[in-house]
């Protein structure tokens, strides 16, 4: 009972921290704090994979990618399109993506599915170089009318120069998406996922049809991958390929995943608030970021290769043993 | 020959040569990633340090020469000590373990290299004996990239007969398919794949060395060509050195072609090439399935 009211009373606090955070940390680290909940969101999407069902993609970039260019090219072509249906185009067009590499991807496991999406991840990141006519080559799609925020009949809210509202509307969008993958890795479903990772051939004796149920873990990660592409390229108002469909986008999540605890759920979101404090930090004195991120790479793989959620498990082990050791003593 | 036709084996050649050098970095990652398995995302980084080291040898002793000998070999001695004091310990890690180590030690030696040299080109010239031209059947030719073709090639025959007709070949080709075994048949593991490792990186080197004067060194080395070397391991199969050859080789006639017909699009054909194949071979054209 007490530990349910904790519980709410945690909720209640988040939420209001979040609610007020824009008002109490001005625009610079709002735009911060959105950036981080977009990577979060797509490195805990990646996790579905990575984590959750044991495979190492390389070409994560190209949902996210999918969802910028999507929402991007919707908002350019379409006249008067409203906020809510060019997300959902962007997300769409990661689902539908998704849907075509399918067939080939589920087949194969460990080192050919890295390959696999590396190889369509490129070939996605060479199109948007090249294709100038449609997604603008180097310079990306910029620019594009980003509509007001409008339930017809109930509320509009301006979302263009409007930083604070879009704040609002990222935070609900990326929240939710959250609490679904969470949601997601609970149901019987989920538990198949991790039935997969851990002994495919046991899950598939049991009755369950693994590439299928692989195929529709593969979609709802590259949703959400989309769910992060879509609201960055709405929050920067630019897609870019360097920005969204680049190998670094691929990597950055995987890393952000493995400096978090690969086996947890809130890894990943703790590795993105790593890596993003540490370079924000850094910046403060150097500009020289990728030495430091590159030193802590190598520190974290050689002394703390559980990532940072393996770290606290370790300490809470040790405090628990420590304890338990002067129990018995007494 | 008429002017087209001597523009088409033109373009070849230029292929041929690009195909090459790109086989050289391949071969290396391929002996490294492909055989010994550990996933090095560093390898683009040693082949733009060997270019710098070029540059530095080059600026002190004037001789390209020497450069070719020395740089390939300070490289080498960098990725031993990589192997050595790092990967060794995070292998049992898995690819995992291996991906974040090595792409931590290629953003510090990005890092390293731009505090040292700066981000801006630097050029090489040409050594004066390979700077002219050579006529091939009426046909005027750049005598250095032949001198790549023939470098590449070298290097080649010398791996292959290292590989299979040696007996270090043979261990090393046994501690890749059992390492344990191997181990117990009291050779020191550790100190072969340390061995391998810096062929490997040497490989990098000298093909480092090899482009240096014709694109300028530059920090973006590391990533637009240790890419290209990455797909075309991917491509032609782990561990298969003639996989890496062809396909460095198609590599290279459909980049240099594919700039001619196709211009914009000629990358395209590239990763498409790739995207085909691992869709139809999932190990690569020439992989075997573990």
């Amino acid at each position: 009972m007490i530990n349910k009211i904790k519980h709410w009373i945690l909720w209640v606090a988040l939420i209001g921290i979040l609610a007020i955070f824009p008002k109490v940390f001005g625009a610079y680290y709002t735009n911060l704090f959105v950036t981080f909940a977009v990577f979060a969101v797509l490195s805990v999407s990646l996790n579905l994979l990575l984590g959750y069902t044991g495979l190492l993609s390389f070409g994560h970039a190209m949902f996210f990618g999918a969802g910028g260019y999507g929402t991007a090219l919707a908002l350019k072509h379409i006249e008067g399109l409203s906020l809510l249906p060019a997300f959902g185009i962007g997300v769409l067009s990661a689902i539908v993506l998704a849907m075509i590499l399918c067939p080939f991807v589920v087949r194969v496991s460990g080192t050919a599915f890295a390959m696999l999406h590396l190889a369509f991840a490129q070939l996605m990141y060479v199109l948007a170089l090249k294709l100038r006519g449609i997604t603008g080559g180097e310079d990306g799609i910029g620019n594009f009318p980003i509509p007001a925020f409008t339930i017809p009949g109930v509320v509009s809210f301006n979302m263009k120069g409007a930083p604070e509202s879009f704040y609002y509307f990222a935070i609900i969008v990326l929240g939710i998406s959250v609490w679904l993958m969470w949601f997601f890795t609970k149901t019987p479903f989920g538990q198949i996922q991790v039935g997969i990772r851990d002994n495919f051939k046991r899950i598939d004796y049991l009755g369950f049809k693994v590439p299928h149920t692989k195929a529709v873990i593969y979609i709802v990660a590259a949703a959400f991958a989309g769910v992060a592409g879509s609201v960055y390229a709405l929050f920067h108002n630019l897609v870019s390929a360097d920005g969204s469909l680049g190998a670094l986008v691929s990597f950055a999540p995987i890393i952000n995943t493995m400096i978090g605890g690969v086996g947890s759920f809130f890894g990943p979101i703790w590795g993105t608030a790593i890596f993003q404090i540490i370079e924000e930090l850094v910046l403060r004195f150097t500009d020289r970021v990728e030495l430091v991120i590159g030193v802590t790479l190598v520190l974290v793989i050689m002394f703390a290769p559980m990532g940072f959620s393996g770290l606290i498990t370790m300490l809470k082990q040790r405090l628990f043993s420590a304890s338990s050791h002067k129990l018995e003593k007494i | 020959m008429d002017p087209t036709t001597s523009m088409y084996v033109a373009q070849g050649i230029h292929g041929l040569a690009y195909g090459m050098v790109l086989f050289l970095i391949a071969s290396g990652l391929n002996v490294i990633f492909g055989m010994m398995g550990i996933l090095n995302l560093a390898h683009g980084a040693f082949f733009m340090l060997s270019a710098y080291f070029c540059y530095q040898v080059l600026s002190i002793t004037e001789s390209f020469w020497i450069a070719l000998l020395l740089a390939p070999i300070f490289t080498a001695f960098f990725g031993i000590l990589l192997e050595k004091f790092f990967l060794r310990k995070v292998h049992v890690m898995g690819h995992m373990g291996e991906l974040i180590l090595t792409v931590g030690i290629a953003a510090i030696i990005m890092a390293v290299v731009k505090i040292f040299w700066g981000t801006e080109s630097l050029h090489i010239k040409i050594p004066p004996i390979l700077a002219g031209m050579v006529s091939i059947g009426g046909l005027d030719y750049p005598s250095y990239r032949l001198f790549m073709i023939g470098l590449a090639v070298v290097v080649m025959v010398i791996m292959s007969l290292l590989l299979y007709k040696t007996r270090l070949g043979k261990i090393v080709r046994a501690a890749v398919s059992d390492r344990d075994m191997v181990n117990a048949l009291g050779i020191n593991i550790p100190v072969v794949f340390m061995v391998v490792f810096g062929v490997g990186t040497w490989m990098a080197g000298v093909a480092g060395v090899a482009i240096a004067p014709i694109l300028t060194v530059f920090p973006g080395l590391a990533d637009q060509v240790g890419m290209d070397a990455f797909i075309v391991v991917v491509t032609g199969g782990f561990g298969s050195l003639l996989g890496a050859f062809i396909v460095s080789i198609i590599f290279g006639l459909l980049s240099s072609y594919g700039i001619q017909f196709l211009s914009q699009l000629a990358p395209v054909l590239i990763v498409g090439f790739m995207a085909i194949v691992l869709a139809i071979r999932p190990h690569g054209l020439f992989g075997v399935k573990e």
